[in-house]
């Protein structure tokens, strides 16, 4: 028997010392957020009478709605044409906008802005500001003062996107190298000279990304404009929901899913081949960098003066021309004529005078916090169904493929559908109230977390996984100990960021009924109470910051 | 007016945060010389360039740049005496994605009124000089190169030229070889040199090695600790007494 024992074997009479590791406040942040999550979760079911029976009867009536929708009933190829054109010219003209102001706010936004002090904050509480306030919630107040049509979508899109544009290029201008800056300043160069020659050209390629994301992002947004009024393929939805014409309603709701799924095969293609061409032109940069003696790069039959226009040259004047111009077309679709522009002066007076001072009240309150619940508990439902969902989908964790294809597809088209779309079918199945709201907000929810979750499950590390189910652990343990530890961060990361994108729609679904502060704010601004308006548009503005402050904390100290 | 020092300081002290970094230094440029200043890192030789175009201000003593006390001008006097003295800095300060050609003309900047962005938006005249000071550096083949794609030298020689843009006074150069492998940095000093002869262009560059500073300069300035111990013409001076001084102040110092 002794021959047997291994060397390294030690003395059993020796004092081991701690077998149980310390407490770490990473264990303890983590066990706080778990526990909050289930609170929090149990809140919001009771509030809006939550329970098996209710949900199966919530069920129910959505089933009777869905086939009461159908079949479909599409509208003519013309309309629908003119109608997806008036929702992308909405996009194009906001996003434009957003972009043109956002650039100089954004410079002066940036830590080595030289300008009078006070810009600077000022500038950073108009990117707080309006990154914190939906699109929906700017295009009622818009509507109220520019009238109904696309003009106030494209405002309501142009604000809104201004925050989040400015504070990501902010970002990119304060990591640009300060050297050619002052480089430029000892030239003899003024500031806006040394912004635009030297800061410009180097963040030109983030501007361009942020803008076409954004872009992205406000095609969407501007489907669902036209609940308020304010343009596009949603004001078609409202009436044929309006006329209880569900035919007609599930009708636009599939134009609307085509859409939104065509931008995503667009966009994930767009991707693709920027990655690629970015690559292709990294390894020419680096041969061309190390090639010093080679061939003069300057064409022969150039003036020594004269730029020449050579094939990169025509494209890129090509593109900014065809931008210009698409941009100038947006505009004038919005039919900007002075005449109406001057009338939304008396408009804009009294909303901004009647705005002073700010009225609070208890009932606000209440809705935020019922905006809140709903928000929060949707999103920890969401992240644990999302959860099952992805490490169905998942190629690492599925069980069997052809599931995974299934969810997967499932899961995009149900990614494709609005929140306030959902949440107005819900409202017209169940009625009024926040149980449509947590349920538009759920499956939103659920859909979102799972292919965050997916996405982040297939990036693991798949060593340690092999190696458990090399020595022969079975499956859950070589998942337990091999792939989920490592999955922690993204998990608890995303959860809170689908957490606070739940909580920014949750405060305007109740525009169509569904609960919270959204149906507060449509009501004090049709019965002209701008005081109670502007006190909700702070307390989203206060909540949604908190939220994301914490979120970003939260991740800081986990990841 | 002739015979007046480009450059004269006087006294000058200059601190951050409570560490003194130069300490009583005075020093006259006469027009048309090639200064090299020399020193141990943080001896103050980047500071006192930099006091000399205004981008810092002096605590004690005075400044006198081509007849202007930058603490006492105003923001755009501070601006075209800027124009008037050109900077090379150690990491060039070029704009990677722009081409060499409109990286040059943005040395013109201090003369054209609004912001420009492309080379096209520069005037015509500018960019036959613009071109012409970038054959004087040798890289007029390379113009319409990103800069991102030059070599280290080449990158230096260009933001030489877009200082020869300004049709400098005076051109001060911080550590402008620092970064560059032996051959380079050769030439990038023999540029400055030959431009600084033919165009009576007093230049004064920091240099870390000993042997080029002696090679290239009409004079030598040591400073050690923010004060200045050593100035003679470079023809006298030989490397070992040089390095001497290095070496005392290392012992000193450590």
């Amino acid at each position: 028997m002794v021959s047997t024992t291994p060397a390294t074997h030690a003395p059993a009479a020796a004092d081991p010392g701690p077998l149980r590791p310390p407490w770490s406040a990473r264990a303890l942040i983590a066990a706080g957020l778990l526990v909050a999550a289930v609170a929090v979760t149990w809140l919001t079911f009771w509030w809006i009478g939550l329970s098996p029976a209710s949900l199966a009867a919530g069920l129910d009536d959505t089933a009777r709605l869905l086939r009461r929708m159908w079949p479909p009933d599409l509208p003519g190829a013309g309309d629908v044409a003119w109608m997806i054109a008036e929702t992308l010219l909405i996009a194009v003209a906001g996003t434009g906008l957003a972009a043109l102001v956002s650039v100089p706010l954004a410079f002066t936004a940036a830590r080595d802005h030289r300008g009078p002090r006070w810009l600077r904050p000022a500038a950073r509480v108009v990117v707080v500001l309006t990154r914190a306030v939906p699109t929906l919630a700017f295009a009622i107040l818009f509507v109220r003062i520019f009238g109904l049509g696309p003009l106030a979508g494209a405002l309501a899109v142009a604000v809104h996107s201004v925050g989040m544009i400015a504070k990501l290029l902010t970002d990119a201008v304060e990591e640009a190298d300060p050297v050619p800056a002052e480089a430029a300043r000892a030239c003899g160069a003024g500031e806006v000279q040394v912004a635009v020659s030297t800061v410009l050209p180097r963040v030109f390629p983030a501007l361009t990304g942020i803008v076409l994301y954004r872009l992205d992002i406000n095609i969407r947004a501007s489907a669902v404009l036209g609940v308020v009024g304010a343009g596009g393929i949603g004001v078609a939805l409202q009436t044929a929901l309006g006329s209880l014409n569900y035919h007609r309603a599930a009708g636009i709701i599939c134009v609307i899913v085509v859409l939104v799924l065509l931008l995503e095969l667009l966009s994930v293609a767009v991707r693709h081949r920027t990655v690629r061409h970015r690559r292709v032109r990294h390894s020419r940069a680096g041969r061309s960098a190390g090639d010093t003696t080679g061939t003069p790069a300057l064409p022969a039959g150039r003036a020594p003066h004269d730029v020449g226009w050579d094939r990169g040259r025509v494209l890129r004047v090509a593109g900014a021309v065809a931008t210009g111009v698409v941009f100038l077309v947006s505009l004038w679709s919005l039919n900007p004529d002075p005449g109406r522009l001057s009338g939304a002066w008396p408009n804009l007076r009294a909303v901004l005078t009647g705005m002073w001072p700010p009225a609070f009240s208890g009932d606000l309150l209440m809705a935020v916090l019922e905006s809140l619940l709903m928000a929060l508990g949707a999103a920890a439902a969401g992240a644990a169904c999302g959860l099952v969902l992805a490490l169905l989908t998942a190629v690492n964790t599925t069980p069997w493929r052809p599931l995974s294809a299934v969810v997967r597809v499932l899961l995009v088209v149900v990614r494709g559908i609005p929140d306030l779309v959902y949440a107005l079918l819900f409202v017209a199945a169940l009625g009024l109230g926040p149980f449509a709201g947590f349920l538009a907000l759920w499956i939103s929810s659920t859909a979102l977390a799972a292919k965050f979750f997916a996405d982040s499950l297939e990036q693991l590390d798949p060593l340690p996984h092999e190696a458990l189910t090399s020595v022969g652990a079975r499956r859950w343990q070589a998942f337990a100990a091999g792939i989920w530890p490592q999955f922690v961060p993204s998990f608890t990361g995303n959860g809170l960021f689908v957490a606070d994108l739940a909580l920014r729609e949750s405060v305007v679904l109740g525009i169509a009924g569904a609960g919270g502060v959204g149906y507060l704010m449509q009501e004090s601004i049709a019965t002209l109470r701008y005081d109670t308006t502007a006190a909700i548009v702070i307390a989203i503005a206060v909540v949604v910051y908190a939220i994301e402050t914490l979120a970003r904390v939260a991740r800081r100290h986990l990841l | 007016m002739i015979g007046d020092p480009v450059l004269r300081l006087s006294e000058v002290g200059k601190g951050f945060h409570g560490t003194t970094v130069l300490d009583g230094v005075s020093l006259d440029v006469p027009q048309g010389q090639f200064v090299a200043l020399v020193g141990p890192s943080g001896a103050g030789k980047s500071t006192l360039l930099r006091l000399v175009n205004g981008m810092h201000l002096p605590d004690s003593g005075t400044v006198r740049t081509l007849g202007e006390n930058p603490a006492s001008c105003s923001r755009s006097r501070l601006r075209a005496l800027r124009a008037r003295v050109g900077f090379v800095f150690q990491q060039f300060g070029l704009v990677g994605r722009l081409s060499a050609l409109e990286n040059v003309l943005m040395g013109s900047l201090a003369t054209l009124r609004l912001p420009r962005y492309g080379v096209m938006s520069y005037p015509r005249a500018l960019r036959i000089r613009a071109v012409e000071h970038l054959d004087r550096v040798g890289l007029a083949d390379r113009r319409f190169q990103r800069c991102d794609t030059l070599s280290g030298g080449q990158q230096q020689r260009v933001a030489v030229a877009r200082t020869l843009l300004q049709s400098p006074e005076l051109i001060l150069a911080d550590e402008p070889v620092a970064s560059l492998d032996p051959a380079a940095s050769v030439l990038v000093l023999e540029t400055l040199k030959r431009i600084s002869a033919e165009d009576g262009i007093s230049v004064v560059c920091s240099l870390h090695q000993i042997e080029l500073a002696l090679a290239t300069a009409d004079r030598v300035v040591a400073l050690r600790g923010g004060r200045l111990v050593l100035d003679e013409p470079a023809a006298g001076l030989t490397a070992e007494r040089l390095r001497e001084i290095y070496d005392t102040a290392g012992a000193r110092d450590g």
